[in-house]
């Protein structure tokens, strides 16, 4: 029975792979215009340059591990292997390839967001020998300017206080982040080593610096008549939304996770059932019934009702990995507290909520990322680019009524991208063990 | 320790408790409110605003439960569950009652019970129950139906309105249902929607030949081929990774993951941008290769592989990562027996690592499958405009999947935002991902532990 | 101390001013929301009232303020609305009809296509401020008289699309900027009934919009002038960069080209081959009134004031706006861009504005993209489903 199942996904897969191979590509290539527009270079064959180029590059990389493991052998006396080297070679080219795919759009972003044109296509032909940027796949940095930053900061007042806080600010995040690379150089792991401590300590005052200047930076520091110049207030905004609704994401999903996992109470199974399907609507087609829902609340405009249209994100997902999590834990712990009279609350505060420290930074994050550029709701909820966030600015600069401003869209992203990709980088670690936890069932 | 009563008694006593404690206490905040406002009045522009109602639900419930729970112990469980329960009630649930209450009325921007100005009628007199207007009130009214028999008609005074159902129309007299609460001074008809059954699923079914079943198709095929291939590459990339003595292992597998890092509204975009036929940077350097200019963004079929292979870049960083966490769960030992056995590098591969790997990776593929399913933000933000398909409609463009294509329906198709079928397709869409789940659960078995 | 009771009497006063308090919201940005602002100091200074300016993205106007001014959550004013949202905007509910605050010699001193454009049914809808419509814009550089005839477009078009540069471009999907070719072949939007439009008549089709399609496929295909893949930002930067002769766009583009040095002219697009006069749309934009504003008479006056031939000629120099006042116009005359675009715009007829316009801009931009996505692409097909989708549309059925 199971080998003629496979048999049947073997010949779907074949019919699949036969239709594409003979139907669908030659149909795809078969509406490519064969005609070349001015201004492109476009060489012959060039496929095998670079196909020759990679073929010679695989030939170093043999000859280098052969030279090197004789050489080698011949000191040390030992018979080892080349492929290994070999292997290892390919394996960097392979991956430098990947590399560069996975950072071109960067590249490009980087490159538009030095350019004043605010415009993504350049033609005046750039000056230059190189086929590459002749050919603009290499952007040319040659009229790189700051014009596009500093719109971004176009009028904007900051009190003396706040350049003190950012100051302390930074200079904390680097005590961080320059412990966190020591650390690791010297292979401390310990938590609670006299190093980690003070890298917590550091940490804390970044926090506390940073939720400061958040709190206090208000609209009228922003004095430029332009749009573009309350980049920094959107951002604000942003952290504002996103940390609040990321902290009521876990305070929201800790109990009922808790619960789920750990009592049996009639009707369990039912209301995760529910928890779980709820979630499957398109909520975000419900814009209409979320505005008059917030309409009647009187919370249009405000924090509050973006904050609390989007709880309801993340409730089932949450519940579900942390249940997850804590059915991984073992209950002896608890167990033991509630021998000795602890009530349920009570186990949970003292027994498991010390150890969730990880889930709760993984759920936080995982709204904290999920809000961070999302624009359709805030869209309809907030009104006037005071109140914006970053993900409806940089959406605004994109969809004007028939301009595109490419060069400060460009210079907002890669501003706009910076908490991200930090949380991203600081974080891996939370990121990887909170998918695994939540999903991974042996 | 307390017990609950079993079964199906059991859990229906607490939520009908807790239902009723919410129900009771909301309507007691709702009444609070509108005593204050009764009895405290505020100015008519800066009205209390609604959330009291919310604070003041808040400061009954506590004491409430605090009751609830000395007669009925057990209910105590269920107070780990309320605050989620509340929020899913208040902010997820209400609103998709709403909308696919909507699914069933011919709600739209024009249709949307409001007055439509431009059939100010002035009146010049008020007789009992009829108003007198200016002119000829039928021609200015525009009622649906000749007489407007039983359509709203909103009344205004400098300061008041009002909203009142008229019973006939003739010439110059309105004829109203009750008298005015004040002297009207202009009348405006106004726009209902009503409630019209099952039109609306009748109108998707009836042409889902050419729109409905085309995207549903390309849905599926969009979703699997993101999942497929993305978690292919991350596979092979996060195999390579955890080779233990290849050198920069770290540093590649920490700036590996910027696409998947990358906020969706700027990487999508620029990608679109990138992707442009004849001025993208993707096809200069196709040209240098020798090729033609690859029609992206422009040809259906074409665009159709761009927004997967965007798809693609921006996912296979989860499933290298994803590979790397499940490689660190299997232990040494398995390799060392396999190397004392004599098995070959690709012999440990296919009869250990993959294998070892596959029940980390089927829910995985799953989840992912689902959430590529309704992955809006891809085809709203990767191109845009779409190319059209002949013989489909504005709203159903090459890429659209499902759910932009509700979106469209019921957002975009300017000036006639049709809620009414936006709400019809989300629930068609929330059916269709209801039933990919409950396969996904089937072939996890993930619901069946919790059971 | 001092500071408390500072602070106490500031919110004091924010609380008595919040009596008399507008709030407008606005899709101007850079010079012209300092106009604006300008505008508004000005008026509160007059008259004590306080207005707040809240800036609000172009696209987002018309839906948040249906779905908002009857909750009272959007802005007693707009400035400014095109006149192709007025017919929706008003059967939505949320527009004051503004009939009985403007003065009958106001009126007679506009030119009368602004004022039919902002009027629905016989209601004026938005006091008008200023129009707009495209026409050729060409570099002086590479362009010295512009062309009259299509043959002379054509050749200058073609010579000067060589090496990096090219001779004409804008984008063809769009149905805004291509619809002065349906004009010249006999096409519009719906049939003319009168003064009223016949909804259920759509004459984008038939032989005139087959032969208006034709053309704009032509454009690409058969005089291989403009490329697949540009759209408004590749036509707009190619201007910008000086690597484009000839463009069609409008007077807001114009700030960005004088920025860019570029020395441009202005003109009427020339009638294409066996058609007739290019009329392109013509856009209005005028101040609208939301239908539930608390505060009518202020927000009338402060209407009023923005609508003055002073305040356009204002406009005109914060932002390139081409006034619609006549007294505004004859004093600008000496302005190339405001006569040049003055003459486009007298010569073409204003976009209709009933809310049935509406279905009718997806199903068209949708059918220009599949004309003009390949050479043998089935017009007659294409137009035929086109039409039927937005007869479709507006019948409900």
């Amino acid at each position: 029975m199971e080998r003629l199942s496979r048999y049947i996904y073997g010949l779907l897969g074949a019919v699949l792979v036969v239709w594409l191979l003979f139907f669908y590509v030659p149909n795809l290539l078969s509406r490519i215009q064969q005609s070349v527009p001015f201004g492109f270079v476009r060489i012959e064959n060039g496929w095998l340059y670079v196909l020759g180029g990679i073929i010679v590059l695989i030939a170093l990389i043999l000859a280098y591990s052969l030279i090197l493991t004789s050489i080698n052998n011949a000191r040390s006396g030992r018979r080892k292997s080349p492929w290994p080297l070999f292997a290892q070679g390919v394996t960097h080219l392979l991956i430098w390839i990947v590399l560069i795919t996975a950072f071109y759009p960067v590249l490009q972003i980087v490159a538009a967001s030095f350019d004043p044109n605010n415009s993504l296509y350049k033609f005046a032909p750039p000056q230059s020998d190189n086929l590459l940027v002749r050919s603009r796949v290499i952007p040319d940095f040659a009229q790189a300017s700051l014009e596009n930053y500093s719109k971004l900061f176009d009028g904007v007042q900051i009190y003396a206080y706040q350049w003190l806080l950012l100051l302390v600010a930074l200079l904390s995040l680097l005590g961080t982040l320059s412990l966190a690379a020591y650390r690791r150089t010297i292979g401390d792991t310990q938590e609670g080593s006299p190093l980690a401590n003070t890298q917590g300590r550091f940490l804390s005052i970044f926090t506390l610096a940073a939720f400061i200047l958040i709190i206090f930076l208000s609209p009228s520091q922003f004095t430029s008549p332009n749009t573009e110049a309350k980049f920094i207030l959107w951002i604000r905004n942003t952290l504002l939304v996103s940390g609040v609704t990321g902290a009521l994401a876990v305070a929201l999903t800790a109990t009922a996770g808790y619960a789920f996992a750990r009592f049996s109470f009639p009707g369990r199974y039912s209301t995760l059932l529910v928890f779980i399907f709820i979630q499957m609507f398109p909520g975000f087609l419900g814009l209409v019934a979320i505005y008059s829902l917030m309409s009647n609340l009187n919370l249009l405009g405000t924090y509050t009702g973006l904050i609390l249209a989007y709880s309801g994100g993340i409730i089932s997902f949450g519940t579900w990995v942390y249940k997850g999590f804590l059915e991984s834990i073992s209950k002896s712990l608890e167990e033991a507290a509630l021998i000795d009279g602890a009530t349920k609350w009570q186990a949970f505060i003292r027994v498991l909520l010390p150890l969730s420290a990880p889930m709760f930074v993984f759920i936080f994050l995982l709204q904290f990322v999920g809000t961070y550029s999302e624009f359709i709701l805030a869209n309809l909820l907030l009104t006037g680019t005071d109140s914006w966030t970053v993900g409806m600015g940089l959406r605004n600069f994109t969809s004007g009524q028939f301009q595109t401003k490419w060069g400060l869209f460009a210079a907002a992203a890669v501003l706009g991208s910076i908490p991200i990709l930090a949380i991203f980088y600081g974080f891996q670690r939370y990121f990887v063990s909170g998918y695994t936890a939540g999903s991974v069932k042996e | 320790m307390y017990r609950s009563p079993p079964g199906v008694k059991g859990f229906l006593l607490s939520i009908g408790l807790l239902g009723g404690g919410l129900l009771l206490t909301f309507s007691l905040g709702y009444l609070i409110f509108r005593f204050l406002a009764a009895a405290l009045p505020r100015p008519v522009d800066s009205p209390y605003p609604g959330y009291l109602i919310l604070i003041f639900m808040v400061l009954l419930l506590i004491p409430m439960l605090i009751l609830i729970a000395r007669r009925f112990p057990f209910i105590t469980d269920w107070y780990y569950l309320l605050p989620a329960i509340s929020f899913v009630l208040a902010f997820t649930l209400y609103p998709i009652l709403l909308t696919v209450y909507f699914g069933f009325t011919d709600y739209t921007g024009l249709k949307n019970g409001k007055p439509d100005r431009s059939t100010e009628t002035s009146i010049v007199r008020v007789e009992g129950n009829t108003l007198v207007a200016q002119g000829d009130a039928t021609q200015s009214l525009r009622c649906v139906r000749p007489d407007c028999a039983g359509e709203k008609l909103e009344v205004t005074s400098d300061t008041q309105r009002a909203t009142l159902t008229m019973v006939k129309v003739t010439g110059q007299r309105i004829e109203l249902s009750s008298p005015p609460p004040f002297k009207p001074k202009l009348a405006y008809h106004i726009n209902s929607y009503q409630w019209v059954g099952l039109a609306n699923y009748r109108d998707i079914f009836s042409r889902a030949g050419s729109i409905l079943f085309p995207i549903f198709i390309w849905n599926l095929a969009f979703a699997a081929g993101i999942v497929l291939l993305s978690a292919g590459i991350g596979l092979i990339l996060g195999l390579l990774l955890n080779n233990k003595t290849l050198k920069l292992r770290g540093f590649y597998r920490t700036i590996l993951i910027i696409s998947w890092a990358m906020p969706t509204v700027i990487s999508f975009q620029v990608w679109g941008a990138l992707l442009n036929v004849n001025f993208g940077a993707v096809n200069r350097f196709l040209g240098l290769l020798g090729s033609y200019p690859v029609p992206w963004t422009s040809d259906p079929e074409w665009a159709k592989v761009a927004v997967i292979l965007i798809g693609v870049w921006q996912a296979f960083p989860y499933w290298m990562v994803a590979t790397l966490g499940a490689l660190t769960t299997i232990s040494d030992d398995v390799y060392e027996a396999a190397k004392i056995d004599g098995a070959s590098g690709w012999r440990t591969l296919t009869r250990i690592t993959l294998p070892l790997l596959r029940p980390s990776f089927t829910p995985l593929l799953l989840s992912a499958f689902a959430f590529n399913f309704n992955n809006f933000g891809l085809i709203y933000l990767a191109i845009n405009p779409q190319p059209g398909v002949e013989g489909r409609p504005s709203t159903a463009q090459a890429v659209d999947i499902l759910i932009s294509w509700a979106f469209k329906t019921a957002f975009q198709a300017d000036g006639g935002q049709a809620y009414g079928l936006g709400g019809a397709i989300s629930f068609i869409i929330f059916a269709i991902t209801v039933v990919i789940s409950l396969i996904n659960f089937r072939v996890t078995g993930a619901l069946r532990e919790v059971r | 101390m001092k500071k408390a009771l500072f602070v106490v009497a500031i919110a004091f006063m924010g609380l008595a001013m919040a009596q008399g308090k507008l709030t407008v919201w606005t899709h101007y940005g850079g010079p012209e929301v300092t106009w604006l602002k300008e505008q508004a100091a000005k008026f509160q200074k007059a008259t004590g009232t306080q207005v707040e300016i809240v800036e609000v993205p172009f696209g987002d106007i018309q839906n948040k303020f249906i779905l908002g001014a009857p909750q009272g959550q959007a802005a007693d004013l707009i400035v400014s609305i095109p006149h192709d949202w007025v017919g929706a905007m008003a059967s939505a509910g949320v527009l004051e009809p503004m009939g009985k605050y403007a003065t009958s010699s106001y009126i007679s001193g506009l030119n009368d296509v602004a004022v039919e454009a902002l009027s629905y049914r016989g209601q004026l809808f938005a006091l008008p401020m200023f129009a707009e419509a495209v026409g050729l814009i060409y570099n002086k550089k590479y362009v010295q008289t512009p062309p009259k005839t299509w043959d002379e477009f054509l050749k200058m078009a073609q010579a000067n699309t060589s090496g990096n540069r090219f001779g004409f471009l804008y984008n063809l999907n769009d149905a805004y900027f291509s619809y002065g070719w349906f004009t010249a072949y006999g096409a519009s939007v719906f049939a003319k009934n009168g003064n009223t439009l016949n909804t259920s008549d759509v004459k984008l089709g038939g032989s005139p919009g087959d032969k208006a399609m034709s053309f704009i496929k032509d454009l690409r295909y058969k005089y291989k002038l403009v490329p697949e893949g540009v759209d408004y930002g590749v036509a707009d930067g190619a201007f910008k960069d000086g690597s484009l002769a000839m463009i069609m766009n409008g007077p807001w583009a114009l700030g960005d080209y004088k920025k860019a040095k570029i020395d441009f002219g202005i003109a009427p697009m020339p009638a294409p081959p066996g058609g007739s006069q290019w009329k392109p749309f013509v856009g209005v934009q005028g101040v609208a009134m939301s239908a539930y504003s608390k505060n009518k008479i202020a927000a009338a006056n402060f209407a009023k004031l923005l609508v003055t031939p002073e305040s356009q000629i204002s406009l005109n120099k914060a932002g390139g706006r081409i006034p619609v006042s006549k007294a505004a116009v004859a004093a600008l005359k000496n302005d190339p861009v405001v006569a040049g675009f003055s003459a486009i715009i007298a010569s073409g007829s204003p976009m209709p504005n009933i809310p049935e316009m509406g279905k009718v801009w997806g199903p068209w931009g949708n059918a220009l993209s599949q004309v003009t996505q390949k050479p043998d692409s089935n017009v007659e097909a294409i137009l035929s489903n086109m039409v039927s989708e937005i007869q479709k549309g507006i019948s409900g059925k």
